[in-house]
């Protein structure tokens, strides 16, 4: 869960993928070939946090804390919801354990829908928050 | 593989049974898990699945009947150390205690929740309006439809401080969803 | 995708055919699909015909954020009138903005 994509290879949009289940195997996919993997988000980028698979109650706090951290001089910052697991639950939308959506810890706003959604859909927001 | 055979046994004979099991052969530990049979009898059944991979393959399930409220069985984890996963999976979701077992919890850490029993009530059903209670069919005469998985609430939900408190039985026996008869 | 084969990401409804039976909303385990209905006298019989009645639909909404997309609905329906219809919802910016409701899921991928 750690590190940032440089999406386009420019500096321009970072993303961070929470991977937490199987949706990770799509929004990996969505990744450019050969985009470089960057330990820190520059000043000036817009970052992108995509929460794919599945948040449990037990793990909420570990990803509020990733979610809200602080990045000094970034651009933007866009949460995005990839996949019915992190939208609201999915398939465990009544189970015990499932957080009932990712929105239910921190505030979202893109919501990507699909089990798993297609990858295109989150490269295509990626593209969209670098014309902002 | 041939069908499994079903060995019903004693729980007291539990771990004699599957020792003799494993020394005839079926030395390969395929599962265990536990299934609560509430509705049909007041207990949970233990099976425990091996193979013989030298005959046939051959495979054998053995199952036993242990009290609902005092679940208690031997550990096979002398046995067969895979076991020890499944049994403490068991003793997570049901509340069956494993003697001589590892009693650690491995995902459920809140005290009497068994979220596998089937009179544990999922909260996020019972909380939302199952979409398919009213529809066209759903006339004042008729019976009314419930989802699974869901007790009536005349029978789990609120009620009078004097009335009493349901049963596990009735409130898992309440969750079966279908048609039932309409209040009034 | 291969010719003539249907992407699993939306569903349209034919609703010529729907007859607010519930089958889906209630086989649906997902609890994603909501209907409203009301029951109408049919006009169009034969004289000396007993009275009919038939559902009208009101209302027949799809919530993309919970559905998984399963297929049951298009599997259980007898009427054939829920069928895959291409590709998914593109997303929006609030969970409300994936509620399919009866005009977009019977335009769902492309005129039929």
């Amino acid at each position: 869960m750690s590190g940032f994509i440089d999406w386009f290879g420019d500096g321009s949009v970072l993303v961070q993928d929470l991977s937490l289940a199987c949706c990770a195997v799509e929004s990996e996919f969505a990744v450019p070939v050969g985009a470089p993997r960057v330990e820190s988000v520059p000043p000036g980028a817009h970052l992108v946090q995509v929460i794919s698979g599945t948040p449990t109650d037990a793990l909420a706090d570990v990803l509020a804390a990733r979610l809200r951290a602080e990045f000094p001089g970034i651009r933007s910052r866009s949460r995005v919801a990839f996949g019915a697991c992190a939208i609201a639950g999915g398939p465990y939308w009544d189970s015990w354990s499932v957080t009932k959506g990712i929105d239910q810890v921190v505030p979202v706003d893109h919501y990507i829908p699909g089990c798993p959604p297609p990858p295109e859909a989150l490269g295509a927001f990626v593209a969209h928050v670098r014309t902002r | 593989m041939s069908a499994e055979a079903v060995r019903v046994v004693d729980a007291v004979d539990w771990l004699a049974s599957l020792t003799a099991a494993r020394d005839a052969g079926y030395t390969w530990f395929d599962d265990l898990g536990c299934v609560d049979e509430i509705g049909r009898s007041h207990h949970f059944r233990i099976f425990c699945a091996l193979v013989n991979w030298d005959a046939g393959p051959l495979g054998v399930r053995f199952e036993a009947l242990v009290p609902r409220d005092a679940p208690l069985i031997d550990s096979l984890s002398a046995l067969f150390a895979g076991a020890s996963w499944c049994e403490r999976e068991a003793h997570d979701f049901f509340g069956v205690r494993f003697t001589g077992g590892d009693d650690r919890h491995i995902l459920v850490h809140e005290p009497g929740h068994h979220p596998l029993r089937k009179d544990a009530v999922l909260g996020a059903r019972a909380a939302i309006a199952w979409p398919g209670a009213e529809g066209a069919d759903s006339a004042p005469g008729r019976r009314r439809m419930v989802p699974p998985g869901v007790p009536d609430p005349a029978v789990w939900g609120a009620r009078a401080v004097d009335d009493p408190v349901p049963t596990a039985t009735e409130v898992a026996q309440s969750a079966v969803g279908g048609r039932v008869r309409r209040r009034t | 995708m291969s010719e003539g084969v249907a992407r699993h990401g939306s569903i349209r409804l034919i609703e010529e055919a729907c007859t607010a039976c519930m089958i889906c909303v209630r086989e649906c385990p997902a609890w994603c699909i909501h209907i409203a209905s009301h029951t109408v006298t049919a006009t169009d019989l034969p004289p000396g015909a007993r009275d009919r009645t038939r559902n009208e639909l009101d209302r027949f909404d799809i919530d993309w954020s919970v559905c998984m997309y399963c297929g049951i609905c298009v599997d259980e329906c007898p009427f054939d009138a829920l069928v895959w219809a291409g590709d998914h919802h593109p997303g929006a910016a609030s969970i409300g903005g994936l509620l399919a409701g009866r005009e977009e899921l019977r335009s769902a991928g492309g005129s039929s």
